[in-house]
């Protein structure tokens, strides 16, 4: 599938969903005006994945605050992650965080309650911030 | 406006704290750039990495959800303009923030934030859960989620108020979250 990129804005995160490699990267912070239409293409490309192989996926975030709408469609990304593990598929989280942003860390940990497959939350000493 | 009002005006945000006060219609872009203001502001006064990214966050909602009711129900400039001033009071920040909306509106507002103020934390924590579950709305912009998330950062009961403008066509509704 062909790699997707969404360069950042001051309120949009950076993203490479690329395919080769199985990963979808975040970076920065989420607080778009309208969260729903921003995240339309990875969605698109998310499912399309999910539907069209059978590879292993990997999201690796380095997010940094993230609005309620844009908390929200993280979570029914997480779910359809969560399904697609349930069916045998090779899923997992790798969720970055700056280690003194504790608020990031907890919505992480919150988010990872409902998640049977590996969820690992790491903390990084380096300010993660762009 | 002349020279003295600018003076009481500064006298009066000196005297209850205030560290910014926006008035006008939000743009994304405004509402951008007084975050980073207010980022920045949090950073240079020393002010504690949670509390920092807790006022910011419940700024960022606060705006957006007024702009996107604005926009909702296709107000002009005019009626699409709030009020919102971040100040401190003693080692909290406080967020008060007042828009114009519809009556119906307003009194559905006024009883959602009692009901929210009148939760623990366990239940916010649940109601949160709950909604982030709830299937959105084709048609919404938001997730319905911010004024809960909101009260959950908040640390002390979300308080408002409802008082009549344009001869009681509208109304004008204030909230005032403690952080």
């Amino acid at each position: 599938m062909e790699t997707l990129t969404i360069p950042p804005t001051q309120s949009s995160p950076a993203i490479v969903a690329d395919g080769e490699r199985g990963v979808i990267e975040m970076r920065g912070d989420s607080y778009p005006e309208n969260s729903y239409a921003f995240f339309e293409p990875l969605v698109a490309w998310f499912q399309a994945y999910l539907a069209e192989t059978d590879l292993p996926l990997r999201l690796e975030l380095h997010l940094l605050y993230l609005n309620t709408s844009s908390v929200k469609i993280m979570m029914d990304l997480l779910d359809a992650l969560e399904d697609a593990h349930q069916t045998g598929r090779e899923v997992a989280v790798k969720w970055f965080y700056d280690a003194e942003n504790e608020r990031i860390a907890e919505l992480a940990n919150e988010f990872k309650e409902d998640c049977s497959f590996p969820f690992d939350i790491l903390a990084v000493e380096a300010d993660a911030r762009p | 406006m002349d020279h003295t009002d600018v003076y009481l005006l500064r006298e009066t945000y000196n005297q209850k704290g205030i560290l910014l006060c926006f008035n006008g219609p939000f743009s994304q872009a405004l509402i951008e750039e007084i975050g980073n203001a207010l980022r920045n502001y949090m950073e240079s006064e020393a002010a504690s990495s949670s509390s920092t990214r807790d006022v910011f966050a419940a700024y960022i909602e606060i705006a957006q959800n007024i702009r996107q009711y604005a926009a909702l129900k296709g107000y002009n400039e005019a009626e699409a303009s709030a009020t919102v001033v971040i100040g401190r009071e003693g080692e909290r920040y406080v967020i008060a923030a007042g828009n114009v909306v519809e009556p119906d509106d307003g009194l559905a507002l006024i009883e959602r934030v009692n009901r929210l103020a009148s939760l623990d934390k366990g239940q916010l924590r649940a109601q949160y859960k709950e909604r982030l579950r709830t299937p959105r709305d084709p048609d919404a912009t938001t997730a319905g989620l911010g004024l809960i998330d909101i009260a959950r950062k908040a640390s002390a009961p979300l308080s408002c108020s409802l008082r009549p403008v344009n001869a009681g066509q509208r109304m004008f509704f204030s909230l005032r979250v403690v952080l």
